[in-house]
């Protein structure tokens, strides 16, 4: 029963709808809600959605992560592919300076104009 | 206790159809025929001859791709330059989020130095093991920010001696691969003798990298981490 579960193809299809899952939930949230903060935390489980999908998609059954250590002696064929890990990990370290940033402006609009809803910004003149 | 129900159906349709066609063409485009399907395998079977590290994600980050963590770690720069532009009118912060309690800073002086030795060992150990220098310094970052959430008012980092060090890695990082052009043939080639697979002073300029690479995102992190907590104006 666990054997038929542990297939590079089903695992793929999980991984799949779960991104889908989660990439939804972050785009939903970010559509929905009014608040500058929860509208940049949603952008950033949106984002974790697509991590997943990059990562999970290069996964397969019965290959090794990329290092040498215990019980791995040398490269070989059965060790999965490096360059989606590392340019995930490249991506990762960009979301964090976005999102750092975004917090920033969102910290001094609170300071300047003393409330964080979208709905209440007026700065351009609009008609509420 | 009920669920508020304020979410539209277009809303819900719009966000599913989004995903949905974003997955989809991420699908579509990683299994075209064009995309290289063997580019990992070719990288790691000419990674032990030509860096001698054991980690290949840590040869694809800081050789294969060293151009693009350099880009990278310039966007984080950027991104810290950007938060800065907005505190420096007012440097009399409170810390708002700070808990007077006796037991935590006990325990948060113990375990300071053990979290600061922990996130260098990973940084040192970046081309032996999983870890590296983005990953090392965060852990790093985290030990001040307990110092922060521990003392409060009585913690105060040293700006200049943060300025300093994240000046130096990021200039470290650009001089060697302007002396890879020199002593090599290309920026950030691998000039220094490479030694042997499995040893700490092994790979040539892949663990000077990511020692740049962790005190550098040590000290923004820890400036950004101090920026958020440091928000009341009290001055």
């Amino acid at each position: 029963m666990l054997d038929s579960l542990n297939q590079t193809a089903f695992l793929h299809n999980v991984i799949t709808i779960g991104s889908f899952i989660i990439l939804s939930i972050g785009l939903i949230g970010a559509l929905s809600k009014k608040n500058l903060f929860k509208i940049f935390l949603s952008l950033s489980i949106a984002e974790a959605g697509l991590f997943i999908y990059f990562i999970g998609s290069h996964f397969e059954v019965g290959k090794v992560a990329p290092i040498l250590g215990a019980g791995v002696e040398k490269f070989s064929e059965s060790m999965v592919d490096p360059v989606p890990q590392a340019m995930i990990l490249t991506t990762i370290v960009i979301a964090i300076a976005i999102l750092a940033l975004a917090m920033a402006f969102v910290v001094n609009y609170y300071k300047l104009s003393g409330h964080i809803e979208i709905d209440k910004m007026d700065e351009l003149g609009e008609q509420r | 206790m009920s669920i508020k129900k304020n979410i539209e159906l277009q809303t819900i349709i719009s966000g599913l159809l989004v995903s949905f066609m974003t997955i989809t063409l991420l699908s579509v485009l990683l299994g075209l025929d064009y995309t290289d399907k063997n580019l990992g395998s070719s990288l790691i079977d000419i990674n032990e001859d030509l860096t001698r590290s054991a980690n290949v994600v840590t040869s694809v980050v800081t050789y294969f791709r060293g151009l693009d963590t350099l880009g990278e770690v310039t966007i984080l720069f950027l991104s810290i330059f950007g938060i800065g532009l907005g505190i420096e009118n007012s440097p009399h912060m409170k810390n708002i989020l700070s808990y007077d309690n006796t037991l935590l800073k006990l325990g948060a002086k113990v375990l300071f130095p053990l979290i600061v030795l922990f996130g260098f060992y990973i940084i040192i150990h970046g081309h032996l093991s999983p870890g590296g220098g983005f990953q090392g310094g965060v852990i790093v970052a985290s030990g001040f920010l307990l110092m922060l959430l521990a003392y409060g008012e009585a913690f105060h980092l040293n700006h200049k001696i943060i300025t300093v060090f994240e000046s130096l890695s990021g200039a470290g990082f650009v001089l060697i691969g302007i002396l890879g052009v020199i002593l090599g043939d290309i920026f950030l080639s691998n000039m220094l003798p490479l030694g042997v697979v499995g040893q700490l002073f092994s790979s040539g300029i892949m663990p000077i990298i990511y020692i740049f690479v962790g005190l550098k995102v040590a000290a923004e992190i820890t400036v950004l981490v101090e920026y958020f907590l440091r928000t009341e104006d009290v001055g």
